[in-house]
C-alpha cells in the first residue's frame, strides 16, 4: 500500500504506554457464594452442577456426579425437597427462580435410568462404624462414610430401609420404585444393612461389638398427641401412625368424613391421603392463618386442587361421636391466635392429629453418656454428642427437620466421624461471600419464563397413589438449567475479553482462565460493569 | 425507470443501488426518510451485503462511518441541521484521514430558534471541515449527484456531502430517473480503499502529527482538495457519457451569455431562478443564472471566468454568517472580476418560500438601484417588525430618570 504522508503510518504500539500506572482500584477475578448453594441443606453445589448440566449429554452425568459428592438422593430430592435454594434463587428477581428442584429430579431419574454408579474415593481403613437409623441422615451418612473407606453398618428397626422417606412421605410424593433404586445403589458401596434389628441399648452395643464410631439417626417417629376431651367412641388417630400403617398395607378404617388436625407438612399429606383412601370431606382444622402455615404453599396447593378443605384460626374444643366441636380463633394485636368462645360443629368420623413428631430416646437406655434436651440429643457443630466417637443427626437433635437437612447432617456428622477417626482437627467452615443480585449484569441474559412442571390430572389424584408431580424432559431440563445466572461465578462469557478498553484482559487459553495484564489494567472497571455473572470485584490498590 | 417518488426515496433507493457496506446514521428531520427507507432495504435484504448500524446520536454515526472507511468499507451516513454540528467534531476526521464516504445532507436551518425548514445554514456552517460539497437543484440532480460522489469520494480519497434542500426536494414528489443497477454497477467500480485496515498488514491511521509534519499534511490537504475541482467535472462529463443527461459538475450557468446582470445561487432555488431569468429575457433584460453545483472545493476560476463581463452580480444566500455578512457572498466577492458590482442578499431563511415572485422583485430592485453592493441586504424583511423591536430595546436600555439620590 502507498500510504498517504503522515496520516496513515506503519504499525505502532502503545504497549511502551504503561496505563497500569494511572490505576487506583484493580479488578479481580472473584468466585463468590451462590445463593442456592448457600441455602442447599445438602450443601450442595448447585451452581455448579447446573453449569455441567447446560451442556448437556454428557455434562448430565458430570451433573449427577457432582451433585453426588454431597447428596446421594437426587431423585428423592428431586421430588421432595422445599428447595430453599429456588426461595434464595437470584433468577427470582429477574422473573422466576430456577426450576433446580425439576432439573434435579431429572438427573437423578437419569441417572437410575441409565443405571449410573458412584465408587468409593478412598483404600479401605479398617474402621468399623454402626448407623443406627436408616432414614436420609444414616443413609447419607453411611454413604459418606462408605465412600471415605470405613465399614458401615447400618441397623433399623423396620423391615425396610428408608426410615421417614418411606414412612412418612405418601406414595403420590415418592415413589417407591425411585426410593428403592436410590438405597439400592448407596448400598452397593458396600454397607451392611440390617432390617427388624432395633437398637434397644446403645452402650451395650458399643461395648460388646467394638465400634470405632456411631451415628445416631433414629429420627422422630412418634406422633405428638395432645390431650382432647373425647366421648369413647371417637376414633382419634395420629398422623404418623397412619402413614407408617399404610406403608406397612393397612388399610385404615378412617370413613367418609375425616378431620385432620395440625397445619405441618404431614398434616396435609394426611389430608390428601384420606382423600385416596375415599374420604368424601377431608378437612384440615389449623389454629392459625394460611400464611402462618409451617406446610410448603406448593402442597397445600396442591391439597386445597384435590379437595381438601382448610378451617383456619380454628382449634378443635372437644370430639364427640357424631363430630367435632371446634372453637374460632382470632389473631391479636401481636398475631397470635387467641380463642374467641365462639363454637361451631363439623361432622367428622375421625380425627387424625398431625402435631409434630417425638422422638423415642429408649434406646439410650438409663445410664447413658448422652446428654439430651427437651426430647432431642444435644450435639455441637460436628453432630458429635457428649460422648466420644457417638455423633447424633436428623430429626433426633434440634431444628428444623426435613429429608434434605436430614441428609445434610448426615455428610457433615459423616465428616466429621472421618476427622474424628483420624485424628485430625475439623475443617474450618468456608467464608460465605454471597453474590447478591444487583452484583449481576442482567441485561447480558435473555428472557426465558420458567419451565413448571406437569401434573397427574386431578380425577385420578383422588382415587390412586400415583405420582402426582411429572419430571421434565430432556429439552426442557436443558432450557431449565441454561437459566441459571451463574451467580458470582465466571462462565466464560469473554464480556470481560471483549471489552476492556486496554486489551489488559489475557486469555489463558482454557475457558473461563483469564488474568488481568495489570500493566496496562487502568482500573476503569468496565469489566466489573459488564460482568453478567458478578464474578469480578475492584480492589483498591495500596497507595 | 422514471417514476413518480419522493426525493427520499429516490435518494435511499440511488444509495442502494451504489452499495454501501455500511450505512450508520441517526434520524433527524427532514433527512429521516432517507435512512429509514435503507433500514428497510437492510433488514428487508434488498440491500445486501450490508451492515446499517444503529447508533445513538450523529456524532456515533460519524465516527462509525469512519471506523468503517478505515476498514476499507463503501459507507453512507445522512443527516441535517443541527445533526450534522453534533458530527463536526468527527468531519475533519473523515477529511483529515482521507477517508472516502458519502453524506447527504438534507438542508436546513440551524437553531435556535427552533426551526425544522430549509436554508443551507447546516453545510455551510462546515465549509472548512475538508469535505467535498456538492448542492442538488433537483431531486433528479440529486439522484445522480450520489452515484458521483461515490465515484468522486473514492477517487480523490476524500469524503464527500451532497446537499439537497431540506422538505423542499427530500419531501417533494415528482418524476424521477432512478438509475438502474446495472447501471450504478457499471459506472461504479469496487471500492479499492487508498489505505485500509487489515490485520494482515497493519497501519496505523490517525496517529499524532507534530509540528515537524503538520503543516506539510494540511498544505497536502488543500492542494488535494483544489485537485479534485477536476475530478468533479470529470465525473460529471463521465456521468453524462454513461447517463445521458447533465448533472452536477462545478458550475451549472443559463443564459449567461451576453448577461449584465448574474444571480448566483445554491441548491433548488436555480429551477425558479431559470423561469425568472426567461421572463425577464422575454421583457429584455439582459439577466443570468450561475448555479453553484461544487461549494467545496470552490472553482474559483471557473467562477471568475463566469462573470467575466458581468456588471452586476447578485448572491442569493440561504444563510447569514452573523457578525460579518454572507457566507457564499464571500467566496463569488474573491471571485468577482474587478468592477463587479456584487449585490449580497440573504433571503429565504428557515422555509420562508423563494418564490418566483420573490426572486423577480429582487432583479427588479437590483436593476432599479434599491440593492447596494456595498453592504448586506436582507431582502423581504419585514422592516417594521424589526425596527419595531429594535427600537424597544433601545427603549429599554436608556437609564430610568433620577435613580440615584
Amino acid at each position: 500500500m502507498n500510504l498517504p504522508f503522515a496520516v496513515t503510518l506503519g504499525p505502532g504500539s502503545s504497549r511502551a504506554d504503561h496505563t497500569g500506572a494511572w490505576r487506583t482500584e484493580r479488578a479481580v477475578y472473584v468466585q463468590r457464594t451462590a445463593p442456592c448453594g448457600n441455602a442447599c441443606p445438602a450443601g450442595e453445589d448447585v451452581r455448579s452442577w447446573l453449569y455441567d448440566a447446560e451442556s448437556g449429554g454428557a455434562g448430565y452425568e458430570a451433573a449427577w456426579r457432582r451433585i453426588m459428592e454431597t447428596n446421594p438422593f437426587p431423585a428423592v430430592c428431586g421430588r421432595v425437597c422445599y428447595h430453599p435454594c429456588e426461595t434464595a434463587c437470584n433468577r427470582g428477581h429477574l422473573d422466576e427462580a430456577v426450576g433446580i428442584n425439576s432439573v434435579e429430579r431429572f438427573l437423578g431419574d437419569e441417572a437410575l435410568a441409565q443405571g449410573w454408579r458412584v465408587e468409593a474415593t478412598a483404600a479401605p481403613t479398617g474402621r468399623r462404624v454402626l448407623v443406627v437409623g436408616s432414614g436420609p441422615a444414616g443413609l447419607s451418612a453411611a454413604y459418606h462414610l462408605a465412600r471415605r473407606g470405613h465399614a458401615v453398618t447400618v441397623r433399623e428397626s423396620a423391615p425396610v430401609a428408608g426410615g421417614m422417606m418411606r414412612y412418612g412421605i405418601p406414595r403420590y410424593r415418592l415413589p417407591r420404585e425411585v426410593l428403592d433404586a436410590e438405597i439400592r445403589r448407596l448400598l452397593a458401596l458396600g454397607i451392611q444393612l440390617e432390617v427388624d434389628t432395633p437398637v434397644t441399648d446403645l452402650d451395650a452395643v458399643m461395648e460388646a461389638e467394638g465400634w470405632d464410631a456411631a451415628f445416631l439417626a433414629v429420627g422422630a417417629q412418634l406422633g405428638h398427641r395432645t390431650y382432647l376431651p373425647a366421648a369413647s367412641a371417637a376414633r382419634i388417630l395420629d398422623a404418623v401412625s397412619l402413614l407408617h400403617g399404610l406403608e406397612e398395607g393397612e388399610r385404615p378404617l378412617l370413613g367418609r368424613r375425616v378431620a385432620v388436625y395440625g397445619g405441618g407438612n404431614t398434616a396435609v399429606d394426611a389430608a390428601r391421603t384420606a382423600r385416596r383412601l375415599g374420604a368424601s370431606d377431608a378437612v384440615v382444622v389449623y389454629r392459625r392463618t394460611r400464611e402462618r402455615m409451617p406446610a410448603h404453599a406448593e402442597e397445600v396447593a396442591d391439597a386445597e386442587a384435590e379437595g381438601v378443605v382448610f378451617h383456619w384460626l380454628s382449634t378443635i374444643e372437644r370430639v364427640e361421636p357424631e363430630g367435632l366441636v371446634i372453637e374460632r380463633m382470632e389473631l391479636d394485636e401481636d398475631g397470635f391466635p387467641r380463642l374467641t368462645g365462639r363454637t361451631e360443629r363439623l361432622a367428622a368420623d375421625s380425627v387424625v392429629l398431625a402435631l409434630g413428631q417425638d422422638t423415642d430416646l429408649s434406646f439410650l437406655g438409663e445410664a447413658s453418656a448422652l446428654r439430651v434436651s427437651d426430647g432431642t440429643i444435644d450435639t455441637d457443630r460436628a453432630f458429635a454428642t457428649t460422648r466420644p466417637g457417638v455423633f447424633a443427626g436428623g430429626d433426633v437433635v434440634a431444628g428444623e427437620r426435613s429429608v434434605t437437612i436430614a441428609i445434610g447432617h448426615g455428610r457433615r456428622a459423616a465428616e466429621s466421624i472421618d476427622d474424628w477417626l483420624a485424628g485430625r482437627p475439623p475443617a474450618p467452615e468456608a467464608d460465605v461471600d454471597l453474590a447478591p443480585y444487583e452484583a449481576l449484569n442482567t441485561w447480558y441474559f435473555q428472557d426465558a419464563d420458567r419451565a413448571h412442571r406437569e401434573r397427574l390430572e386431578l380425577a385420578r389424584r383422588s382415587s390412586t397413589f400415583d405420582e402426582v408431580v411429572h419430571g421434565l424432559d430432556r429439552e426442557t431440563a436443558l432450557y431449565e438449567a441454561r437459566r441459571c445466572l451463574s451467580c458470582g461465578s465466571c462462565f466464560s462469557c469473554d464480556n470481560c475479553y471483549a471489552m476492556c478498553p486496554d486489551d489488559a484482559v489475557i486469555k489463558l487459553g482454557p475457558p473461563g482462565e483469564y488474568v488481568i495484564d495489570l500493566d496496562y489494567c487502568k482500573g476503569c472497571g468496565l469489566c466489573v460493569q459488564e460482568c453478567p455473572a458478578g464474578a469480578i470485584v475492584m480492589v483498591p490498590e495500596e497507595t | 425507470m422514471r417514476r413518480q417518488l419522493e426525493g427520499s426515496l429516490a435518494v435511499a433507493d440511488t444509495v442502494a443501488r451504489c452499495r454501501p457496506r455500511v450505512v450508520a446514521a441517526y434520524p433527524i428531520s427532514p433527512q429521516t426518510h432517507i435512512v429509514e427507507a435503507l433500514s428497510e432495504l437492510v433488514a428487508s435484504g434488498g440491500l445486501a451485503p450490508c451492515e446499517y448500524l444503529t447508533v445513538e446520536s450523529e456524532f456515533g454515526a460519524l465516527s462509525a462511518c469512519i471506523g468503517a472507511s478505515a476498514a476499507g468499507a463503501r459507507t453512507y451516513t445522512a443527516t441535517a441541521s443541527q445533526g450534522l454540528l453534533f458530527m463536526a467534531e468527527a468531519l475533519p476526521n473523515a477529511s483529515g484521514l482521507g477517508l472516502p464516504m458519502v453524506m447527504t445532507v438534507a438542508n436546513r436551518a440551524l437553531g435556535a430558534p427552533i426551526n425544522i425548514w430549509n436554508d443551507h445554514s447546516d453545510a455551510l456552517s462546515q465549509r472548512d471541515a475538508g469535505w467535498l460539497m456538492l448542492f442538488a437543484s433537483s431531486n433528479q440532480e440529486a439522484v445522480d449527484l450520489h452515484v458521483q460522489a461515490f465515484a468522486l469520494s473514492e477517487r480523490t480519497s476524500l469524503p464527500v456531502m451532497v446537499c439537497m434542500d431540506g422538505f423542499v426536494l427530500t419531501h417533494a414528489v415528482e418524476e424521477v430517473d432512478v438509475p438502474e443497477q446495472e447501471q450504478v454497477d457499471a459506472f461504479l467500480p469496487d471500492f479499492h480503499p487508498r489505505q485500509s485496515l487489515d490485520p494482515d498488514h497493519p497501519v496505523t491511521i490517525g496517529a499524532m502529527v507534530g509540528p515537524e509534519a503538520f503543516t506539510e499534511v494540511k498544505y497536502l490537504m488543500a492542494h488535494r482538495q483544489l485537485r479534485a475541482l477536476d475530478e468533479v467535472s470529470a465525473v460529471a462529463q463521465e456521468f453524462e457519457s454513461a447517463f445521458g443527461r447533465t448533472s452536477g459538475g462545478l458550475l451549472q450557468p443559463y443564459r449567461t451569455d451576453g448577461a449584465e446582470l448574474v444571480v448566483v445561487a445554491l441548491g433548488s432555488v436555480l429551477g425558479s431562478l431559470a423561469d425568472v431569468v426567461d421572463e425577464l429575457r422575454d421583457e429584455g433584460l439582459a439577466v443570468g443564472a450561475l448555479g453553484i453545483c461544487c461549494y467545496r472545493p470552490w472553482p474559483f476560476d471557473e467562477v471568475r471566468d463566469a462573470l467575466r463581463g458581468v456588471t452586476d452580480v447578485v448572491v442569493v444566500n440561504r444563510a447569514v454568517a452573523v457578525g460579518s455578512g454572507s457566507i457564499l457572498g464571500q467566496d463569488v466577492r474573491l471571485s468577482a472580476p474587478r468592477g463587479t458590482a456584487v449585490h449580497d442578499v440573504v433571503l429565504g431563511l428557515g422555509g420562508r418560500p423563494v418564490t418566483r415572485d420573490v426572486l423577480r422583485r429582487l432583479v427588479l430592485d437590483v436593476v432599479t438601484g434599491r440593492v447596494g453592493s456595498d453592504s448586506l441586504t436582507f431582502f423581504d424583511l419585514d422592516h417594521d417588525r424589526a425596527a419595531a423591536e429594535l427600537a424597544r430595546e433601545l427603549a429599554d436600555t436608556v437609564p430610568a430618570n433620577g435613580g440615584g439620590s
